[in-house]
């Protein structure tokens, strides 16, 4: 029989209803904290502190190379410096400092989720578990999940504090910006909301990439090769479902 | 010393935690650990602010806005900010909106009560006075100004059709004027065409002239000085003397004076008429004296001895 709609539709509707189905079984897993608790604290270090150095890189630079361009950019006179300070605040709470943290932990994280547990899906290791009557869900899945949320506000935290930090030092070092120039400007502006908006969005980005690695590395299928697809695919598709996520958030609640 | 995970992963979430929450603060002008001075203003127009704005008081920002909103009881504008502590907001202080709301920058001007006041308590009401809003300002007068540059530019483009009238008629006075203007300027240039060789050598002559007066001036000019002020001397001098000289003719005047007003001897004697007649009568009889004598000697020498004379 020939399928009335091509697979391009179907495909990913019925990945949709898998996903759902796995968050479901992870959702219905979570009060089973003695199975997963060590693991959890595993899990926390390898996605929140471990990724901790390179996020704090990457936001520093972002930091510093946008204080740079910004300063280079306001020639007017009619714009005083401190907007600068203004700027680079107002974008790395509201975008940067999340979004930077959500490519790093995508590349990094969700790869390593997705290989882990795709290699464990074809090695049988989760048969294994379900075999000796452990639900794998609830063992692998939800840790792994509730590390990103609960980690990814931390490092976006992080990314905040060292992009700031880094574009004043680099504004003031680099005499772009005084320093007490940038931080007046950084006050002018300052919306305590936006601290608050980042922090949702940090919550939203860690639960998308973890659940989606979870999801590609869990239903992997075909051996190495399969593997690879799934680490690919997760990082790849993370940040794809991260971008769409920023804009739905930024229209919802901006 | 190996840590759990436990305590690294809590130890990371404590210190992100306080991060943000000072970072919040620091960024929001609150003083990172004292409590904040809570006050309330109340605004019929609240000119863009929003929260996070900053509250300056004699241009130094001291604190920013919490929140601004509607009151559903008044309808007018709650404005809720806080400033530091130390600030002494005294009754009698009162606070506007400032900035430039089309730029964005807009911030609550707080002009602080006499020191001598209570200060406002916590939470307490801050007085305003009413917005000036530049922008709104500037949109407001936009129209009439618009219609005073309409006006003005409708007047010029009168005079200037006038203007072009004038010029374009043959027989206007601008053009008779123009036209005699441009004749006289041709004569003149013909004149000076003419005249051109002798004005040349003119200005030559004079123009070797103030050489030489200036080399003239260069070499002898100290003897010029000096002989300046030889006559500056001279000058003085006479000057002295002219004012003695004055002060004697005043004397001579008031002796002139005094002798034509016949006073003192000389003036009588040049005055008095009785004088001459006295003294003529006086020779009149001396005469006749005289002829008697010599007429009749013995009538005046009867009376001497010649003998006992001798």
């Amino acid at each position: 029989m020939v399928p009335l709609t091509p697979d391009i539709i179907i495909n990913p509707i019925s990945a949709l209803g898998r996903y759902s189905q796995l968050l479901f079984h992870a959702f219905g897993a979570v009060t089973e904290v003695a199975s997963y608790r060590k693991n959890l604290w595993r899990q926390m270090v390898k996605v929140g502190l471990d990724s901790l150095p390179i996020v704090m890189l990457a936001a520093t630079f972002s930091g510093a190379v946008s204080t740079v361009q910004t300063s280079y950019q306001l020639v007017s006179p009619l714009i005083p410096r401190s907007i600068v300070g203004a700027i680079i605040t107002s974008s790395m709470i509201l975008e940067l400092g999340a979004v930077v943290t959500g490519f790093i932990l995508a590349g990094r994280v969700g790869a390593r989720i997705a290989a882990e547990l795709g290699t464990m899906r074809v090695t049988e290791q989760i048969d294994a578990l379900e075999t000796m009557g452990l639900n794998s869900v609830g063992y692998l899945i939800v840790p792994r999940v509730v590390a990103g949320v609960v980690m990814f506000p931390v490092l976006y935290i992080a990314a905040c504090f060292c992009g700031i930090g880094g574009g004043m030092l680099i504004g003031e070092l680099g005499g772009f910006v005084p320093l007490e120039e940038f931080i007046y400007g950084a006050r002018e502006y300052f919306q305590p909301f936006d601290p608050i908006f980042g922090i949702i969005k940090s919550l939203v980005f860690g639960f998308l990439i973890t659940s989606i690695s979870c999801f590609k590395g869990y239903y992997t299928q075909g051996g190495a090769e399969g593997v690879g697809r799934a680490t690919t695919q997760a990082a790849v598709a993370s940040c794809v479902f991260l971008l769409l996520a920023d804009l739905i958030l930024a229209v919802l609640l901006l | 010393m190996k840590y759990s995970n436990e305590i690294k992963v809590g130890l990371t979430i404590i210190v992100a935690a306080v991060i943000f929450i000072l970072g919040i603060r620091y960024f929001e002008d609150l003083p990172l650990f004292d409590s904040t001075y809570d006050l309330v203003a109340e605004f019929d127009d609240a000119g863009g602010l929003i929260g996070g704005n900053i509250v300056r008081v004699n241009g130094v920002s001291v604190g920013s806005v919490t929140s601004v909103y509607i009151s559903e009881t008044t309808g007018k504008v709650i404005v809720e900010f806080h400033v530091d502590p130390k600030i002494p907001v005294t009754e009698g202080s009162h606070a506007t909106v400032g900035g430039f709301d089309a730029l964005g920058v807009v911030r609550m001007d707080l002009t602080l009560g006499p020191s001598s006041s209570p200060r406002i308590p916590e939470g307490g009401l801050v007085a305003t006075s009413a917005t000036s809003d530049l922008m709104a300002d500037m949109s407001a007068r936009a129209p009439a100004m618009l219609d005073s540059v309409g006006r003005v530019l409708e007047e010029l483009d009168g005079v200037l059709v006038e203007a072009n009238t004038i010029l374009s008629t043959p027989e206007s006075d601008l053009r008779r004027t123009l036209a005699a203007a441009r004749g006289s300027m041709s004569q003149v240039e013909a004149l000076l065409a003419g005249e051109r060789d002798r004005m040349v050598r003119i200005l030559a002559n004079a123009d070797s002239l103030t050489a030489d007066l200036d080399t003239a001036m260069g070499e002898d000019g100290e003897a010029l000085t000096s002989l300046m002020g030889q006559m500056e001397t001279m000058l003085a001098t006479l000057n002295e003397d002219l004012e003695r000289f004055q002060a004697t003719n005043e004397q001579i005047d008031t002796l002139l004076r005094k002798l034509n007003e016949g006073e003192g001897t000389l003036g009588m004697l040049i005055n008095d008429p009785s004088m001459y007649h006295r003294m003529d009568s006086t020779l009149n009889g001396l005469n006749a004296l005289i002829a008697d004598f010599q007429d009749n000697p013995g009538r005046y020498l009867k009376e001497m001895k010649i003998v006992d004379l001798f």
